[in-house]
């Protein structure tokens, strides 16, 4: 049986947006939301914290329908891109606010706990404002879960910190999920910080989702041609210059699965001849080259830079994705 | 967020705004009433061409001291908006200080300094007729204004974005070219907006016109109101230019209330230079200039507390006040206690029933709310205080205590606006988001207001707390018009005694009256209770 259920949740905001979508996710699990701005990321997260009601389905948490639940009964925790801490109080205060009905030395207890497994040992008196960006998050990340919550949301939670940090962190709430076992729904646009911290993933677009699936999956094997684009650069050919056959069909292929100029290639590859290199970006792990093969734009890593102006291109027969 | 999540705000603000709505009514109805109590009463005030002539002139004065204010300060904020330099900080704390000065300060620093007999006529050994004159009130309204007009647009200078002119300066522009194409247009609103302010200030000018204009010829609404009260015993007269006055005012805040909210100010920290060479001369100037026309008044004033007539120096005034003894106008330890008292209690009140209107306003993102609550500013503080009388004479009880009543509701009308003025924008600071972490942890509203917004209001409120204070220190026209001499606050005693020429004994009280100023802006605007809210 799911853990969280919305079943043909729908809202509708007339001439501008809607979103209908259903899905399911376990217990234990963590599942990223991804999709581009304005697909719906925000209102979904509003349906299921409570700040907004669905026109139309039912979300079940638990076996129990919150649907019409107000924010404080649904026990669903939030951690937000501005961390949202309170600024009056510290960081015990902050941590404790959210636990009710808990002597004085158990909440203190509990907070050295949860301040430990953040790893901020020792920062219970600390002003808030005073915090630096991981920090904060990181308050914001024990305060939720301090109020023991059903669920976890984290709206975009690490997109104010800079890239090395949001690295570190990202393993930090993993490792926190794995501790915990507090079932989270974590959104977010960057699709690597999904993939690498995600049970599963979950695209939307434009109201509507797109692919659900474990992240190796929707990678290799998007169901639909968004969600191929939405994961991860790519080709996007007509299917007629790869079979040499009459179709209207699209080829999508991922960069790894072009060759330069490979030595004796089996049958397992396509051979495209004489395609143009447009351009070679260094990329430290070697180079991400754009080339262009009878009118059509395609991209692949090479170990290094290609030498001459046109180059042979063999692609993996059986990765190339039909749509 | 749903609607239902405004319930408890507006349940909150419900009472405060009852207590306004009848607080302010209350002696506007009956000024409404006095005036159609004769038949035809109203009529005539409006078609009289001397009403007109009247709003002329009071249209005249403070458009002429709004626009000179805002055009000498613009100068002086851009150059403060722009470098930084020694003393720098103390001045623009002492601009914002302006905003709480008493007008009978003014008027007393200018009959002392500027008066025939007066500091500046004495060590230029000259004879400058400048009291009693149109240019006394002007100059005495951008000596109170001119502050105001200096630190709003520095202040809007400094938390707007400067790259337009940096980027007009690397385009190889010049300064004056910058100047009228990037900088004027950027503080365009601004400078609107203080010009509206004084205007607003100006407009219902009192205290000024009755002591430096002394010809009936400069009369203001206000104090031809007063006036016809007073002096010609016409009270349903007086009553029928009130509501005009009223109603003027009303159209005036109204349309200024739209100037504001279209003015957006893009937040961006400016960088400040150092000032070296020239620069630093120009400021060494420009402070002086400040200086040199906002210090004397102040200076004359402490100066003459301690000299006689005839510069001997003697401390009789502060033995005066210390000896509980009377003026001739009414004891000044009683008047030192009436006005901290009424101050105290109404500032108070204020502050709290303006914390709960100012956060409703600001949940609900209601702009009608804040215009409404500042409609008090559109009834002059005479015309209040006519209505309270009013009032006064329809109640069955006549006491001193009643008295004292009234003053303090006529003080919590006039100061209210401000309060409120002073408490939203840090309400408006609030994320909605804090309020929603709070409810995923179960809070409830009510909890979340007292747990974690009103905290996040302490420095408002104690800013405004300070502010309503100090004005209501300040507030002489209403406690005047409405005391029937029962209730001597500190200016309404140095009024008196400015009228009776007992200068020093005025000048001992304004020096009491400009240290509690100072240090209740001191408090309100005191580090260590900073906002935590950017």
């Amino acid at each position: 049986m799911s853990y969280l259920e919305c079943n043909g949740l729908k809202r509708i905001f007339p001439g501008k947006f809607t979103l209908d979508l259903s899905f399911e996710m376990g217990e234990d699990e963590l599942l990223c939301i991804i999709g581009p701005s304005g697909s719906g990321k925000s209102t979904l997260l509003s349906l299921l914290c409570g700040v907004d009601s669905p026109d139309f389905g039912k979300i079940i948490l638990n076996g129990r329908d919150i649907t019409q639940e107000p924010i404080q009964k649904r026990r669903i925790g939030m951690v937000f891109q501005d961390f949202s801490l309170f600024p009056t109080m510290d960081v015990s205060q902050n941590i404790c606010y959210g636990m009710r009905n808990i002597a004085k030395d158990e909440r203190e207890n509990r907070t050295a706990e949860l301040l430990d497994l953040v790893g901020l040992s020792g920062f219970e008196k600390r002003s808030v404002s005073n915090l630096s960006g991981g920090e904060a998050q990181r308050i914001a990340l024990a305060r939720a879960i301090a109020a023991q919550p059903q669920i976890l949301l984290l709206d975009e939670p690490l997109s104010a910190l800079d890239a090395p940090l949001r690295k570190r962190l990202r393993t930090v709430i993993r490792q926190i999920h794995e501790q915990t076992r507090i079932p989270m729904i974590y959104v977010t646009h960057d699709r690597e910080e999904a993939f690498a911290i995600s049970d599963r993933v979950m695209i939307i677009n434009k109201g509507k989702v797109e692919a659900i699936g474990r992240p190796q999956d929707v990678y290799n094997n998007p169901p639909n041609l968004f969600s191929a684009r939405f994961t991860g650069e790519g080709s996007c050919i007509p299917m007629s210059l790869l079979t040499e056959e009459d179709s209207e069909k699209l080829a999508f292929i991922r960069p790894e699965d072009i060759k330069i100029n490979k030595t004796n290639p089996s049958e397992n590859y396509i051979i495209l001849k004489d395609a143009t290199v447009v351009s070679a970006e260094y990329i430290t792990s070697g180079f991400f080259v754009r080339l262009s093969y009878k009118g059509s734009e395609l991209c692949c890593y090479a170990s290094s830079q290609p030498e001459s102006e046109t180059v042979d291109l063999a692609v993996k027969r059986d990765r190339v994705l039909c749509f | 967020m749903p609607s239902s999540d405004n319930r408890y705000y507006l349940k909150n603000a419900v009472p405060a705004l009852f207590i306004m709505a009848a607080v302010f009514l209350l002696p506007v109805g009956t000024v409404f009433l006095k005036a159609f109590s004769v038949p035809g009463e109203i009529g005539r005030t409006f078609t009289d061409r001397y009403t007109w002539r009247i709003l002329l002139f009071t249209v005249l004065e403070s458009s002429v001291s709004a626009l000179i204010s805002v055009v000498i300060a613009i100068p002086f904020a851009l150059f403060f908006s722009r470098y930084t330099f020694f003393g720098r900080r103390a001045l623009l704390t002492v601009s914002d200080a302006a905003f709480a000065m008493p007008a009978i300060l003014a008027v007393l620093g200018f009959v002392i300094y500027y008066g025939n007999n007066g500091v500046l006529n004495r060590l230029l050994s000259a004879n400058f007729q400048i009291l009693y004159s149109f240019k006394a009130i002007i100059l005495a309204h951008v000596y109170l204004n001119f502050p105001v007009a200096f630190s709003l647009i520095t202040s809007a200078l400094l938390s707007s974005s400067d790259q337009g002119e940096q980027a007009s300066r690397l385009l190889g522009a010049s300064e004056i070219r910058t100047f009228f194409r990037i900088t004027l247009p950027r503080m365009w609103g601004t400078v609107i907006s203080a010009f509206t302010l004084i205007f607003l200030f100006c407009f219902p000018s009192f205290l000024i016109v009755m002591s430096l204009g002394g010809n009936p010829r400069f009369f203001t609404m206000e104090a031809e109101i007063y006036k016809r009260t007073y002096t010609d015993v016409n009270p349903s007269s007086a009553a029928s230019l009130s509501i005009f006055s009223f109603l003027i005012m009303t159209l005036i805040l109204v349309l200024s209330g739209y100037g504001r909210s279209q003015d957006k100010v893009q937040r961006r920290k400016v960088h400040l230079k150092k000032t070296r060479g020239r620069e630093k001369a120009l400021a060494f100037v420009l402070c002086l200039l400040i200086l040199l026309f906002m210090a004397p008044p102040m200076l004359s004033i402490v100066h003459r507390s301690f000299f006689n007539r005839d510069g001997v120096f003697t401390l009789k005034a502060w033995t005066d006040i210390a000896r509980r003894s009377s003026s001739g106008a009414g004891t000044s330890i009683r008047a030192v206690v009436n006005s901290l008292a009424v101050a105290f209690a109404s500032s108070a009140a204020a502050v709290s029933l303006a914390s709960s209107i100012a956060m409703d306003s600001a949940k609900r993102k209601s702009t009608f709310i804040a215009l409404l609550t500042s409609l008090p500013m559109a009834v002059g503080s005479v015309s209040l205080g006519l209505g309270f009388s009013f009032l006064s004479a329809k109640l069955p009880i006549r006491s001193t205590a009643m008295s004292y009543v009234l003053v303090f509701l006529a003080h919590l009308v006039v100061v209210m606006p401000f309060a409120i003025r002073t408490i939203l924008p840090g309400a408006r600071k609030i994320p909605q988001r804090l309020s929603l972490a709070a409810k995923t942890m179960g809070g409830c509203d009510r909890e979340i207001y007292r747990k974690i917004e009103y905290p996040l209001l302490r420095p408002y409120r104690k800013r405004a707390l300070a502010f309503s204070f100090a004005l209501s220190l300040g507030e002489v026209n209403a406690t005047l018009t409405l005391g029937e001499g029962r209730v001597t606050t500190i200016p309404v005693l140095i009024y008196k005694m400015i009228n009776q020429y007992n200068y020093q004994g005025a000048s001992a009280l304004a020096v009491i009256l400009m240290a509690v100023a100072v240090t209740v802006f001191a408090i309100g605007e005191s580090k260590g209770d900073e906002s935590v809210l950017s």
